[in-house]
């Protein structure tokens, strides 16, 4: 299989143990997810949804198997190879944000594009764009603080889109959203996932994140429960 | 991560960022103080010696130290280019005052005329002129080493002494070496003189000058029990005329054939002097940063326990910036820059807090406190050699940090 047929990450009978093995949070968990692959993954609080997307996106390394991305074993590379590879790779969304306080809206957009060493003046551009597709051109001055719940996420939103990802991994994105900022910042991911052409996979507990998946998966006690892709 | 953002992730955690400052602070104010204040003890002392009224001083160990003083003070006179060559005798003695009181003297044997030649023009400034104690040569009495010329009695007492004890010129009183009111001989107090400011305070206050030999005869110091010449002092201190003074191959050239007389005796010049000086102030310097070392130790400790208590206190943030892929230098530069902003201000602060206590030691300090710490220098190069070092040593510490931040487990973080 060539790196364009293969799956932009996959995990290969992945075990994820803590606490010495106390703590089983993933028993053997095998997964593929295609390119432009939108996946929400379901399942009780505790099942392991959180360690897989942790695995998915080399934030974390695997007990035992294989996390391969694009083809290649990237699971157990050195924390600066998997850093690198997150940079360039993957998007974070989280359920409680997590903007830098001391920075403003654009700056938190920029942080990726710092990182990568973009020029400034691609990064003005790119952070510009990015907070006019969230609606957010107004607040870019803003701080982490002087924003609502559903500004902050889609600031995230729009950092995790910096780099033009290949996959990006949304944890609740919507937990702690009311109702209408929850469906913008959903509606947020969808077109960017559309646009862009990467994939997305949305932990979620929201029905409706859900019915617009492509694939859905449920998890209970570390396994994959039913794949209705697979089905 | 810019320095302005450094600042804002400073000002986030204020409190943290306030006692680190102030722990610095305290830990650079103590080395600024000792070495301002120590500096600035030895160029005063520098400045007196450089500005003193001889170049060269003869010195000796033993029992009398230097023997044949009247004679060998006329033949160093004698060589070319000396001015003057004035003999000191210093012993304590006892005073017994007119209204029956006494009084412990540290009284100074010397010849009137060499020695108003010998002192620099603020000492030559504090005494009358010519010096009201008799002869100029002090040889009349001296009477070629039998001592049996006519004494003139004459004594001149400090300022200090005189005015505690209620004495004036005219005034009779007598001097014991041995404190023993029926073994005194009476002198005539002939004036009174000034004392330059001492760093010691109070300690030298209480000064009599008397002409040579009758100090030695007073102290023994003139024969021996048999009756042989002595004619003991302490030290002779030689002053060279015109441009020769300012001349150190000249001043080298005198100390040289001074040496040439007496090659038994310590001939210094000034040059060697205030190498000494030096040296001693480099021992001082030394010892200072020893004892500053364990201050500044303290605040680095301190410093270091802050950052990487930072490191806790900022864990989503950094697990953020670690999962979005921001590099470990980075990281590691972001750490290094909120160490140097803490470092560098710190060490402000404590040069600031340094100079602050001297000035206020200068202004209400106990008098002899006070004095010392009005000569306090402060050198912008050491000052700046203090803060540099600090700085190194946080940027080092935030190694540590930066350690504590890579270790950190991001979901866990993130969590």
């Amino acid at each position: 299989m060539s790196e364009a047929e293969a799956p932009v990450a996959e995990l290969v009978a992945v075990r994820k143990e803590y606490t010495a093995g106390a703590v089983t949070a993933l028993a053997g968990v095998s997964l593929q997810v295609g390119r432009s692959t939108f996946l929400s993954l379901e399942g009780p609080s505790g099942c392991g949804k959180t360690s897989l997307l942790n695995l998915l996106g080399l934030l974390d390394v695997p007990s035992s198997g294989s996390v391969r991305w694009n083809g290649r074993d990237a699971g157990r590379l050195p924390e600066r190879e998997r850093a690198r590879l997150r940079l360039a790779g993957v998007g974070f969304i989280f359920q409680r944000f997590h903007l830098l306080p001391t920075l403003t809206a654009a700056q938190n957009v920029e942080l990726p594009l710092r990182a990568i060493r973009r020029p400034a003046a691609q990064r003005e551009r790119r952070v510009a764009e990015l907070l006019d597709r969230v609606g957010l051109t107004a607040r870019a001055q803003a701080y982490p603080h002087q924003l609502s719940g559903g500004e902050e996420q889609r600031v995230a939103v729009a950092r995790a889109l910096a780099n033009g990802p290949g996959l990006l991994l949304a944890d609740e994105p919507t937990g702690e959203l009311d109702r209408a900022s929850a469906d913008t910042v959903l509606d947020l991911l969808v077109s960017a996932h559309r646009d862009s052409g990467a994939a997305l996979v949305v932990v979620t507990h929201n029905p409706e994140v859900a019915a617009r998946a492509q694939r859905h998966l449920v998890m209970r006690d570390g396994r994959i429960l039913s794949d209705s892709a697979a089905e | 991560m810019s320095w302005r953002q450094a600042g804002r992730e400073l000002r986030h955690l204020r409190f943290q960022t306030a006692l680190a400052l102030c722990a610095i602070a305290v830990a650079v104010a103590l080395p600024v103080v000792l070495l301002s204040v120590g500096g600035g003890v030895v160029a005063h002392e520098l400045d007196a010696l450089q500005h003193s009224g001889f170049q060269i001083v003869v010195g000796a160990s033993g029992l009398h130290g230097i023997s044949s003083t009247h004679t060998l003070s006329s033949r160093i006179g004698a060589l070319a280019n000396v001015r003057a060559s004035s003999p000191l005798l210093s012993l304590p003695l006892t005073v017994f005052l007119p209204g029956g009181g006494e009084a412990p003297v540290l009284a100074e044997g010397v010849i009137p005329g060499p020695f108003l030649a010998t002192a620099s023009p603020q000492e030559s400034g504090l005494f009358p002129q010519p010096l009201p104690l008799g002869d100029p040569t002090d040889s009349v009495h001296f009477a070629n080493g039998t001592y049996r010329g006519p004494a003139t009695n004459s004594i001149l007492l400090s300022s200090p002494l005189a005015t505690a004890r209620g004495i004036g010129t005219g005034d009779r009183i007598g001097l014991s070496a041995s404190g023993n009111r029926s073994q005194t001989t009476e002198f005539n107090v002939t004036g009174t003189f000034g004392l330059p400011p001492s760093l010691l305070g109070p300690t030298g206050a209480f000064v009599a000058i008397l002409p040579l030999s009758d100090l030695q005869l007073r102290s023994g110091t003139a024969l021996s029990g048999s009756g042989a010449l002595i004619d003991g002092s302490d030290s002779i201190e030689v002053a060279l005329s015109g441009s020769a003074a300012s001349d150190s191959g000249a001043v080298a050239s005198v100390a040289s054939a001074i040496q040439g007389l007496v090659p038994y005796y310590d001939v210094a010049t000034q040059d060697q002097q205030v190498a000494a000086l030096l040296d001693a102030e480099s021992v001082l310097t030394g010892f200072y940063l020893a004892l500053s070392s364990f201050s500044l130790a303290i605040g680095f400790v301190f410093l270091g326990v802050l950052l990487v208590r930072r490191v806790e206190a900022l864990r989503a943030p950094i697990a953020l910036r670690r999962a979005v892929g921001v590099p470990a230098r980075s990281l590691a530069g972001e750490f290094a820059r909120t160490a140097v902003a803490l470092g560098a201000g710190g060490a402000a602060l404590g040069v600031v807090a340094g100079i602050v206590v001297v000035r206020v030691l200068a202004a209400y300090g106990s008098p002899a406190v006070s004095a010392v710490a009005q000569l306090a220098v402060f050198d912008p190069v050491q000052l700046l050699g203090i803060a540099a070092a600090v700085v190194a040593v946080a940027m080092l510490l935030s190694l540590a940090a930066t350690r504590a931040a890579l270790r950190l487990s991001i979901p866990e973080a993130l969590r």
